[in-house]
């Protein structure tokens, strides 16, 4: 094992495979960084320069880009409200609070460092605890898929802040546009009104960069305070101070834990399990009236999680063959090219280079943190510009990314229409969380549903009487009646209370 | 009575409704297994019972502070600009076409001549240089 362990770490060290390292690193935070550009579409692009080179080289280059991209895809959520990937969604909703209240600088910091812990954590699972985690994920069929997602769906009551009702009401908007398409099932066409570009359903990228990105460019233009705002932006310190460090460990950790898990489920990602942690985390705060207004722990966990979930996609991938998320399906292919092929077997054959992928995270990690720190502060100098001029480069960069993604006009309108009903959604104070929750679960949800139902000869009961399931639910039930027990409680105490109180 | 709770659970009871009332013209299914148009069904009767709930709490209520309107007649420009350009997607010049619709739109949101000059062209060549050279996407 040691020889295998040095074999893997000297393969690393060689400077060509680190300089294909800190190239995907560098390619990475530009993918992130630009909305409509994500971490699968840099890999896919950039796989076919890879065939070239050695493995460790390719690989390299891949898991650099791949490194990069989810930690830079926070930048543009906390600096502009638009998140850079989808896994970064949480991440905008306490970073943009935080750079509105002059704390550019320190929530970049925290998403660099808390990034860094995330991949970090999860690397070390993959190091030590590859096969059960795996094993786990393995145990998931179509039931728990099922709870997985709902659970994942209730939490938009949780993610609501105090419109929990708007926010249930977006949340199931967001799985009536998941239905656009063919049924899973059966192909029927659903609600694609005879136009061939709805058959594959909406594109949640596009409909992504409008909701958070064109709908908060038209949201600030007819805010006349807005257009005038001085140019001066306090960025503030980037390192949080070691009292506020220490007391965002927990959270890092726990949401570092959350997102390696979700990350091995194969098909669940980052953008899930850092929603999952983020919720968690305020479940469990003192604060819970911050989370959503700036709190570092929301921020914590969420850059966490999401960072979390490579490791934990990597696991599944390298352990078992199967791609946890978009990006490591494209990266068995990569392999695959190379003459690896990922699974058990390659544990049992081949321990060198599965430690020198494992070096090739660490050190894509702490490449990707030095960036992120030493790069806060230029980097948040982009709010000094006029914001006319970042609004226009805002919808330009998201008009031609989400037309980059399948050369397809249609998702250039589904941008738009998205950002116009992001507006209207932010006049009428609803929240947006729940609605891109609704859209990424749904098809997840009613898919592994109707699978379940057919393989328990329509059974409904036979669905809860699997323990995994039966937790995720009971834990779903819980998280959307939580909200009403809470208020319930509050009230009473009030009721309660001494009369001067009143 | 909280206007603003009432026309949201207005418009969503509406969409609830017809969610609903087109998911019984999908397939239902056979053999006690959900078909097509389970899904729309459920996700109709969860969408109208919430806006219920929400329209007949607005009413119940007494109204918050009313919010600013704001600009909304800037909103129309910017959405009339970006309609306009996304009609003409396709038609050749994209490159032109977008420093036009950059520079109208930083010219309608009071930037001087010369900065929205330069940097609609900086952006146009950026987007060149990265989407069209870097990732060669076919930009019409």
């Amino acid at each position: 094992m040691t020889a295998e362990l040095l074999a893997g770490l000297a393969a690393v060290l060689d400077w060509q495979v680190l300089a294909f390292l800190a190239a995907g690193v560098s390619l990475g935070a530009v993918f992130g960084a630009l909305p409509g550009l994500t971490a699968t579409m840099g890999v896919a692009v950039l796989t076919p320069l890879t065939f070239w080179v050695s493995p460790e080289q390719g690989l390299a280059m891949l898991l650099g880009i791949y490194c990069g991209a989810i930690p830079a895809g926070g930048i543009p959520a906390i600096l502009i409200n638009v998140p850079g990937t989808p896994a970064s969604i949480a991440t905008s909703w306490d970073g943009y609070a935080l750079t509105r209240k002059g704390k550019a600088g320190l929530a970049l910091g925290i998403n660099a460092l808390a990034s860094a812990a995330g991949q970090l954590t999860s690397i070390a699972f993959l190091a030590f605890l590859a096969f059960p985690i795996a094993s786990f994920a393995l145990r998931f069929g179509p039931a728990e898929y099922f709870g997985l997602a709902l659970l994942g769906i209730s939490l938009m009551a949780g993610v609501s802040g105090d419109r929990v009702l708007q926010g249930m009401l977006a949340g199931s908007l967001g799985l009536a546009l998941a239905l656009v398409g063919l049924d899973p099932m059966t192909a029927y066409p659903r609600y694609t009104f005879g136009l061939s570009e709805f058959l594959d359903g909406i594109s949640f990228v596009p409909v992504m960069i409008g909701l958070f990105g064109l709908g908060e460019v038209l949201s600030q233009v007819s805010d006349r305070r807005a257009r005038a705002r001085a140019t001066k932006i306090e960025i503030g310190r980037v390192v949080p101070k070691a009292r506020d460090a220490r007391s965002l460990v927990g959270s890092a950790l726990s949401g570092a834990g959350v997102g390696t898990m979700v990350g091995a489920i194969p098909a669940a990602g980052g953008d899930i399990g850092s929603v999952i942690a983020w919720e968690q985390a305020r479940r469990t705060a003192k604060d819970k009236g911050q989370f959503g207004k700036g709190s570092l722990r929301g921020l914590a966990a969420s850059c966490s999680a999401c960072n979390a979930a490579i490791g934990g996609a990597m696991t599944t991938m390298l352990t078992l063959g199967i791609p946890g998320d978009a990006v490591s399906a494209i990266l068995i292919g990569a392999l695959l090219i190379h003459g690896i092929q990922p699974g058990p077997l390659l544990f049992a054959n081949n321990q060198a280079f599965v430690f020198s992928i494992v070096f090739l995270l660490v050190f894509a990690c702490l490449m990707i943190m030095v960036v992120g720190l030493l790069g806060a502060r230029p980097l948040a100098k982009v709010l000094s510009v006029p914001p006319p001029l970042l609004w226009a480069g805002i919808i330009v960069f998201g008009t031609v990314g989400s037309y980059a993604l399948n050369n397809a006009v249609a998702d250039v309108w589904a941008m738009y229409a998205a950002g116009l009903l992001g507006f209207v959604f932010r006049r009428a104070r609803i929240p947006l969380g729940p609605l891109v929750l609704g859209l990424i679960l749904g098809p997840m949800m009613e898919s592994n549903l109707r699978r379940a139902l057919i393989l328990s000869g329509g059974d409904w009961l036979a669905l809860v009487a699997r323990p995994i399931v039966a937790v995720f639910l009971a834990a779903a039930v819980l998280s959307i009646a939580w909200p009403w027990i809470r208020s319930r409680r509050s009230a009473s105490r009030s009721n309660l209370g001494p009369p001067s109180s009143a | 009575m909280v206007r603003e709770d009432v026309a949201t659970g207005g418009a969503f009871l509406v969409l609830g409704a017809g969610l609903l009332a087109s998911g019984t013209l999908l397939p239902a299914g056979v053999g006690g297994l959900p078909g097509a148009g389970f899904f729309p069904q459920a996700i109709g009767v969860l969408m109208a019972a919430l806006a219920a709930s929400l329209a007949i709490r607005g009413i119940r209520h007494s109204p918050t502070a009313g919010t600013n309107s704001g600009d909304l007649r800037s909103v129309a420009v910017i959405a009339a600009l970006l309609f306009a350009y996304l009609a003409l997607w396709g038609t050749g010049f994209f490159l032109v076409r977008t420093a036009v619709f950059v520079l109208l739109a930083l010219r309608f949101l009071g930037q001087r001549w010369l900065p929205s000059l330069a940097f609609s062209a900086a952006l146009v060549a950026f987007v060149h240089i990265a989407f069209d050279v870097g990732l060669n996407v076919s930009l019409q």
